[in-house]
């Protein structure tokens, strides 16, 4: 590893989720979902610190997948999924509340949050075994509907960010891709090809009402790309991977910049030109330990910043 | 002993002036109906002293028409009666739709062919030019989607709002083979209440297996489920069953069988004691499907579990953690079993329900398809169970019934999509018939095409009119208004249909085109009505 990168060394676990504030350039600020729990940095990424210490934990808390609000330089609200409940913190993880889903307890393994946040107070807990979880009261109480959510087993979850109109957001499971138009009421399965899961990833375009766009990372079979809101979908030929797309990014200014980022075989992949063509993020990068999770707090320009979780626990700003 | 059998012949014109006479009575009975401002009809009951049934729906009304004094009218009405059921029975409406299209094309059809017309020639391009607006209706149809949406179309089949919003939000969670149980309400209002998870009537074997006495029912979280038809007759048999376990450290187990007699429930009653200790809960296996364990082959798919049939000579010897399901969470009480996010293969699940689709389109009658849906609607989880209420007893029987026509309906609605209400769908058949007429090679083929069209305009014609309306002068309106347009009885505006909400099922559409045209093509060609007497028993002294 080159001399240029900070990086803190946790030992041997896991960095499952990252998150960045919303003025994470200005801040700095960003948590990161590990084996050993949640931590948080403050001056992006150098340094990190648990922010489980007020919960006098017997022993380390698993965490999944992390979350902030759209507005947390304001409201310091950020939710952690764990494996039985989804811990809130309203003051950047100083002190936490728990939300105990129904028994059994499942396992949190995606969190996504409503763009309209401020005003709609939802957000959305995919779980292994147990679907989808609603929250319309900030976090507190959780319920599940799962209508025609055959496959309850949830690998990843995005909201579309026209949500406060259209009410939609997909699900990636372990055989398919599901889609909802009623806040996770009900769930339709898209004709997402069976025999290409697990779904590991799925980004949606910032400009999904216009451009129906969605992808979608697969554990073996490569990235798929939807034009039409999950109707049809197609093989995205120019990333020729055959190992798991753990993350998917597209660019925040997509398709005027046509640019998508794809953790895969260990490495990072960027397309200029809307997944026809693929690259290295950086050639000269070679990570100690495998790229499981990564968070573009300033989009995916070239020079901007990336934070990269990795197999080994730690976590690396390039 | 001797039989003698007297046959009565009727042939033509009598034949004919009979046959639409009986026709035209059942249609008119049927015409007032017809639109969202509908007149009732009222049934004399059986017992004199009962108040009068009133209905609004067609199918419902021929029913209850069993025959009329006249024999040879009888056959004309008979006829359009079968039709008309057979509208109401795949569609659920569009009974009024189907009478007025049949009356019309039959009433022009009779007229040309009594003056030397050719029926079997007519018979022909009628039935051609079914196809060709059948076609152009489908290519109309857009998908309905959105609670709102859904609201709108149950409301123009209903035309109850309470019923129509609850129909849209149920509809719109559930889908179109979401699981439905209507029952009678108790108070003024509609009522709704949804389950997660699948469950099926297959009670358990004692209520003495109940062990949660706030929720009446028999609960575990994180299950292993034993699915089989088996007759357990002897404790004994549970051994391998319970030995394995308990090696394998099972701490809950539902078994579903055939039956469980007295004392192997007594036993199973016996080793759940502990409340921290093992449970096990039996259930009855439910009742094959025309003779095929269909249901029990659905549960097993579900929870991941090998199903063990007595047929094949399977035992509950050797059962293995393998061959056992699982759910995250299983439940039962004194009428049913149920559980959540059962752990089968969703591959195998959705093969089945893809299985399942293609079934229930080919399905021929409503009790099939329904048979069909309602393994769907469980396989995919989730139900809702509706209470229909009401301001008196007949009122709550007469929504129930509109409720159970309009959830038919609406399911044909989600998965065929939506045309154009009323009747401009039909109108916008026209040109196409009447292009057709104007190149026609002769003049029988000229005549089918025109008669089409004149028939695809008389549902708006008889909305308008049961509104109070001229429809000479509102129809030639809405011709002038352009595609699209048709005539809003409630705010007697012409406006865009589809924009304001106001849409007809495809489903219900297309097969009231299909009944009423491929019925009067058959009904043209009928030349003689035979009567046949009772048989004459004549004894030999």
């Amino acid at each position: 590893m080159t001399d240029e990168f900070n990086q803190e060394s946790e030992g041997e676990e896991v960095v499952y989720a990252l998150a960045a504030s919303p003025d994470f350039a200005k801040t700095g600020t960003c948590f990161s979902a590990r084996q050993s729990g949640l931590y948080r940095s403050d001056d992006g990424g150098e340094t990190w610190k648990s922010v489980y210490e007020s919960l006098t934990l017997d022993m380390p808390l698993v965490t999944t997948s992390v979350v902030v609000s759209p507005a947390f330089p304001q409201d310091g609200l950020v939710y952690a999924g764990t494996n039985g409940g989804i811990l809130r913190s309203a003051n950047g993880g100083e002190t936490w509340e728990v939300a105990v889903l129904r028994t059994p307890s499942p396992l949190v393994s995606a969190l996504a949050i409503s763009p309209d946040f401020a005003n709609d107070k939802t957000l959305f807990a995919g779980t292994m075994e147990d679907g989808v979880f609603r929250s319309t009261d900030q976090g507190t109480e959780w319920v599940f509907w799962n209508f025609g959510l055959y496959d309850p087993n949830i690998l990843c979850l995005v909201v579309s960010p026209d949500y406060q109109t259209d009410k939609c957001l997909f699900a990636g499971t372990e055989n398919a891709i599901f889609l909802s138009r009623n806040s996770a009421h009900s769930w339709k399965e898209t004709s997402f090809p069976l025999d290409r899961g697990p779904v590991l990833s799925v980004a949606i375009s910032p400009n999904f009402t216009r451009d129906r766009t969605l992808f979608a990372g697969t554990d073996a079979h490569g990235l798929f790309c939807s034009k039409d809101a999950g109707k049809t979908w197609q093989p995205v030929p120019g990333l020729n991977v055959t190992s798991s797309i753990n993350a998917l990014l597209i660019s925040p200014e997509y398709p005027t910049k046509a640019e998508i980022l794809a953790l895969a075989e260990e490495q990072l992949f960027i397309s200029r030109d809307d997944g026809l063509t693929w690259s290295d993020w950086r050639k000269d990068i070679k990570f100690e330990g495998n790229p499981i999770a990564v968070a573009a707090p300033s989009g995916l320009s070239a020079g901007s910043p990336l934070l990269v979780g990795l197999s080994t626990g730690s976590v690396v700003l390039i | 002993m001797k039989k003698t059998k007297n046959s009565r012949v009727i042939f033509q014109p009598t034949a004919y002036q009979a046959m639409q006479t009986g026709i035209n009575k059942m249609a008119n009975v049927v015409r007032p109906t017809l639109g969202p401002l509908p007149r009732m009809i009222a049934f004399e009951r059986n017992t004199k002293n009962e108040r009068p049934e009133i209905l609004d729906d067609g199918g419902t009304i021929v029913r209850r028409i069993i025959a009329l004094p006249n024999s040879n009218e009888d056959m004309g009405a008979m006829f359009l009666r079968h039709v008309l059921w057979q509208q109401h029975e795949k569609a659920g409406d569009g009974t009024a739709t189907s009478a007025v299209l049949f009356q019309s094309a039959f009433n022009q059809g009779v007229r040309y062919i009594t003056t030397g017309g050719n029926p079997m020639m007519v018979r022909r391009h009628f039935e051609k030019g079914m196809e060709i607006i059948i076609d152009e209706l489908k290519g109309m149809a857009t998908p309905l989607e959105g609670q709102q949406k859904i609201a709108a179309v149950a409301e123009t089949i209903c035309y109850d709002p309470e019923m129509a919003g609850i129909l849209g939000e149920i509809f719109d969670y559930l889908g179109e083979f979401g699981h439905f149980e209507i029952r009678n309400g108790h108070t003024r209002q509609i009522e709704r209440e949804y389950v997660t998870g699948t469950f099926y009537k297959m009670p358990l074997f004692t209520a003495e297996m109940i062990k949660d006495r706030d929720k009446l029912m028999a609960y575990a979280e994180d299950v292993p489920i034993f699915v089989s038809d088996l007759d357990f007759d002897d404790p004994a048999q549970f051994n391998s069953l319970l030995r394995m376990a308990g090696e394998a450290g099972i701490k809950s187990l539902v078994i579903v069988a055939n039956h469980v007699s007295d004392s192997a429930v007594a036993f199973l009653l016996s080793i759940s004691r502990n409340p921290a200790g093992f449970q096990a809960f039996a259930v009855d296996a439910p009742i094959p499907e025309d003779g095929q364990p269909v249901i029990l082959e659905d549960i097993a798919l579900q929870v991941g579990a090998k199903p063990f049939f007595k047929v094949f000579g399977s035992t509950a010897e050797g059962v293995t953690l393998e061959d056992l399901g699982h759910a995250r969470r299983a439940w039962a009480d004194k009428e049913y079993f149920g559980f959540v996010n059962g752990k089968g293969s969703p591959r195998e699940v959705h093969k089945r329900i893809d299985e399942l689709k293609t079934r229930y389109d080919a399905a021929k009658d409503v009790e099939s398809r329904n048979k069909v849906r309602v393994r769907i609607g469980k396989l995919l989880g989730g139900s809702v169970t509706v209470w229909v209420g009401g301001n008196s007893e007949m009122d709550i029987e007469m929504r129930r019934a509109r409720l159970e026509r309009t959830v038919e309906a609406m399911r044909g609605a989600l998965i065929n999509g939506t045309v154009p209400g009323g009747g401009v769908a039909l109108l916008a058949c026209r040109p196409t018939m009447l292009r057709m007429a104007a190149k026609a090679r002769d003049e029988d083929e000229k005549f089918a095409y025109r008669t089409l069209a004149r028939a695809l305009e008389e549902p708006a014609r008889v909305i308008i009119e049961n509104a109070g309306r001229d429809p000479d002068v509102i129809l030639d309106q809405i011709d002038k208004a352009g595609p699209g347009k048709g005539f809003d009885v409630r705010t007697e505006k012409i406006v865009d249909m589809a924009s304001v909400g106001i849409v007809d099922a495809a489903s219900v559409t297309t097969a009231a085109v299909y009944q009423a045209f491929a019925s009067v093509a058959l009904a043209l060609t009928v030349d003689t009505l035979i009567h046949h007497k009772k048989p004459e028993t004549v004894f030999n002294t």
